[in-house]
């Protein structure tokens, strides 16, 4: 039996019934695409939800969230100051406790500039160096300035700063982490 | 090209056989709607299938976890509402349609010679459909399953010989817990999935080897029509429409959230999954000596009863006004199963009396039991209910851990004055109690001492979980811990990570924190020496505290609950007493609380923040496209008849 004689059968109405008419053939053609029109719909209501949930939950929710951090009162205007604070974080459905530091640089009462602790090179730890007043990076030996613009060294940025805001003396944070080694500060 | 690869693999593999042996079959009198009973439930297996491992893609089951991930699935999760809801109203939709298709192939005689396997095979997918019910149920770990499982492994408890082993087997020890939750867990999505999955299949082919069973008259059998496209386009349709209402039910009723299941929480009604509740109600009405002989000798009937059936009936009529007996044998069953599970299903096995009888302390207004009865006892304890002592104390171990207990007043030698002076000033004894004083007066001061001087100290005092009025959980065996283990442990502070269940809520408000906040939280309840004067209100709100987002909300009220707080003020006579801290009330159950104060002011805590499509309007899509295609199908159908008969005239 050769393929062709095969794909006849399976086009010929079952049943040993004459051959099919035109108008049977049409009729049958017809039936077979609402068959696909409505198998293909429920694939679709089904694909959307389950690829909704996949691809969906890979993507964060986009609630900016400002984390509590500390009270400014205590803080020295214009010298920069790594401070730690606790924030909630979730993983999937655990939540549970971070620890973020970051540096806080008083300006005025209301006015702070906080920069994540991360070198915009290739994600060391950097630190201050209060007799040069300049943030230097151990890695590279990056250098920056208090407001975060790079000095020297292989750093392509300056320092990425922090949303936060001052609410009744009390800052609040958002913790975000930028991809390295780019010359746009651009969120990881 | 599409037609060169399919000959490569007709070539290699009998392709073309393969769908011609699903698809070519002559039906005997024609397509029928009647026919469709067995493609929707494989319509919605598949459903099930797809919406299962979607699940699964986020589920973890793990006894403390369980709970957490499935509603983390459900509310920040992208149509995980639709997911889930479709998954849990799919099981309850393939138990009804496996009963429809059973009963349609009754009707018809389709168990007759020779489709006596195929049956076979169809009461065994029956059984296999009502497990995955009952493996899927405890999945959750929710209370509903919690409780559906524990009644069902206590059913197959009490097998005799057996029972005790078959026990053990399904729940991996002596109490329910972690090996519980994995054994269902596999049973549900490897062992009897699969089962499933192949016995469908070998009932498929048995079908197609039998060929359909089509009319009982011999004259309409004459004619035939084809199995494709005809009656798979009646299948489709029907199936279309049970997908329509299943969304629609996904959408406006998701199940609801009971709340992690606590062990020790004897305030939930436990009942079986629905497909069960006859079992359960004939449990009911026969004495105990019967009980184990009706718990496993009526679904054996039943079960032997339907496999032996083609042998028990074997005339070849099919029609069914020539078959009374057999009729009236399956209807009369049906009817029976159908009343014992309605009665079953409104039944409410006192949940007031087990406020009352079992966890009085957190029902104040719950009659004094009968047991402390006499007549200034008796008052007392309504004393006792009323002013919210529960709260913080228990008897006998049942009651708040806040404060001792207090069944060995007698035994310790206190008398009723100094009971008396206790209440009105508690810092007399104790300066640094947080017991709030009481002005009461003297007939009641007298009646609640006299009342407290009349108990009796059970001993031991505090056996592991004493009192508590737990499943079997409680029950010798495992360390504490184990028990505890649907219940995190204390100081996780889990509590905010469950969703809690606010009607729930609302009964241990009642109990516990109405003395102080006010019925529904409305607050006026004085505080001398506190700043405020009077116990915050809890509706609404500290304006602080509210947040329109759930978990922040809860975030930000649950450090009261469970560590308590103490007002500002020089000298405030009310604290609040840190519940979860001093394990008076367990994580699930302060879920449920601040599920309750979150309603309170007018934040569902079970609301979800990531709906994808939100699910009004997903359903109204989805009718829209089925309802509007379906619409324009059965008008371009017409015009095509129309067509025909002008063709067919025309020569």
């Amino acid at each position: 039996m050769d393929a062709a004689e095969k794909d006849t059968q399976l086009a010929r109405p079952p049943g040993g019934g004459a051959e099919a008419g035109p108008a049977d053939r049409s009729r049958r053609r017809f039936l077979e695409a609402v068959i696909a029109v409505f198998t293909s719909l429920i694939g679709i209501a089904l694909a959307v939800p389950f690829l909704g949930t996949i691809v969906g939950s890979s993507y964060r929710a986009k609630k900016e969230r400002l984390a509590k951090a500390a009270s400014l009162a205590g803080l020295p205007v214009g010298r920069p100051v790594d401070m730690a604070y606790e924030e909630t974080v979730s993983d999937g459905f655990l939540r549970g406790e971070a620890v973020r530091h970051v540096w806080v640089i008083k300006k005025s009462a209301a006015e702070v500039m906080v920069f994540s602790p991360i070198c915009p090179h290739l994600g060391c730890r950097y630190d201050w160096d209060p007799g040069a007043s300049l943030f230097k990076c151990p890695c590279h030996a990056s250098v920056f300035k208090l407001d975060g613009t790079v000095v020297s060294g292989p750093a392509p940025r300056p320092l990425d700063t922090l949303p936060a805001e001052v609410r009744d003396g009390v800052l609040y944070v958002e913790w975000e982490q930028f991809e390295v080694g780019i010359p746009q500060k651009k969120q990881a | 090209m599409a037609r060169g690869l399919w000959q490569w693999f007709e070539d290699r593999w009998p392709v073309s056989r393969v769908v011609r042996a699903v698809i070519v079959e002559d039906i005997p009198g024609g397509g029928s709607y009647w026919y469709t009973t067995g493609a929707t439930v494989l319509f919605v297996f598949i459903l099930q299938a797809v919406t299962g491992v979607c699940e699964l893609f986020f589920y973890t089951p793990t006894v403390d976890h369980a709970y957490a991930s499935l509603s983390f699935l459900r509310i920040s999760v992208p149509y995980g509402w639709l997911i889930h809801n479709l998954h849990y109203w799919g099981a309850t939709a393939m138990v009804v349609l496996v009963l429809v298709h059973v009963t349609q192939n009754y009707l018809w005689g389709a168990y007759k010679n020779p489709r006596q396997l195929t049956w076979i095979l169809g009461v065994t997918l029956f059984l296999l459909t009502l497990l995955m019910m009952f493996t899927g149920s405890p999945l959750p770990w929710d209370e509903k399953g919690y409780w559906a499982v524990e009644v069902g492994t206590g059913i197959a408890g009490m097998t005799p010989f057996i029972g005790d082993f078959t026990k053990r087997l399904l729940q991996g020890g002596e109490t329910m817990g972690q090996l519980t939750l994995t054994r269902f867990f596999i049973l549900h999505v490897a062992i009897l999935a699969g089962l499933l999955a192949t016995v469908i299949l070998i009932h498929l082919v048995s079908f197609r080897r039998g060929g359909s069973t089509g009319p009982w008259s011999e004259s309409k059998r004459r004619r035939t029509g084809p199995f494709w496209p005809d009656q798979v386009l009646m299948d489709l349709v029907v199936a279309c429409v049970v997908f329509v209402i299943l969304v629609g039910l996904a959408a406006f009723v998701p199940p609801a959230y009971t709340g992690a299941a606590d062990p020790t929480d004897p305030m939930f009604t436990p009942k079986p999954e629905w497909p069960f509740l006859f079992l359960y109600q004939a449990l009911k009405l026969v004495p105990g000596p019967l009980e184990a002989a009706v718990a496993l000798g009526l679904p054996l009937v039943l079960i032997l009863l339907l496999l032996a059936w083609p042998f028990l009936d074997r005339r070849p009529e099919r029609n069914p006004a020539k078959r009374p007996a057999a009729m009236a044998i399956y209807f009369a069953i049906f009817a029976v199963i159908v009343a014992l599970s309605l009665i079953g299903g409104m039944s409410r096995p006192g949940a007031s009396e087990t406020l009352s009888a079992r966890s009085a302390p957190s029902a104040p207004s719950a009659k004094p039991s009968a047991k402390a009865g006499q007549a200034a006892g008796a008052d007392g304890a309504a004393i006792y209910q009323r002013l919210g002592c529960p709260s913080c104390h228990s008897i006998n171990g049942t009651g708040g851990k806040v404060g001792p207990d207090l069944a060995a007043e007698k035994e310790k030698g206190r008398s009723a004055d100094w009971l008396k002076d206790q209440f009105r000033d508690p810092r007399a004894h104790n300066a640094s109690t947080v017991m709030p004083a009481f002005q009461l007066a003297p007939d009641e001061a007298e009646a609640l001492a006299s009342y407290l001087l009349g108990l009796t100290a059970k001993v031991p005092a505090a056996g592991p979980g004493g009192g508590a009025p737990a499943p079997s959980a409680a029950a010798g065996g495992p360390p504490a811990g184990a028990a505890g283990a649907a219940a995190p442990a204390k100081g996780q502070a889990l509590a905010p990570q469950l969703i809690g269940n606010a009607r729930h809520g609302a009964l241990l408000f009642a109990g516990y924190c109405a003395r102080c906040h006010g019925s529904r939280g409305r607050g006026g309840v004085a505080n001398p020496g506190s700043t405020d004067g009077t116990v915050p209100p809890l509706a609404p709100i500290d304006r602080d505290l509210f947040d329109p987002a759930p978990d922040v909300f809860v975030s930000k009220i649950d450090r009261f609950p469970q560590h308590g707080s103490r007002p500002e003020g020089p000298d405030p006579s009310l604290s609040m007493p840190g519940f979860g801290d001093a394990d008076a009330l367990t994580q699930p159950q302060i879920s449920h609380l601040e599920a309750y104060v979150l309603s309170l002011n007018d934040v569902a805590r079970a609301r979800i923040e990531r709906p994808g499509v939100p699910p009004a309007a997903f359903f109204i899509i989805v009718a829209a496209v089925f309802g509007g295609l379906g619409i324009v199908g059965v008008g371009l159908a017409i015009r095509l008849k129309r067509r025909k008969w002008s063709a067919d005239a025309e020569p």
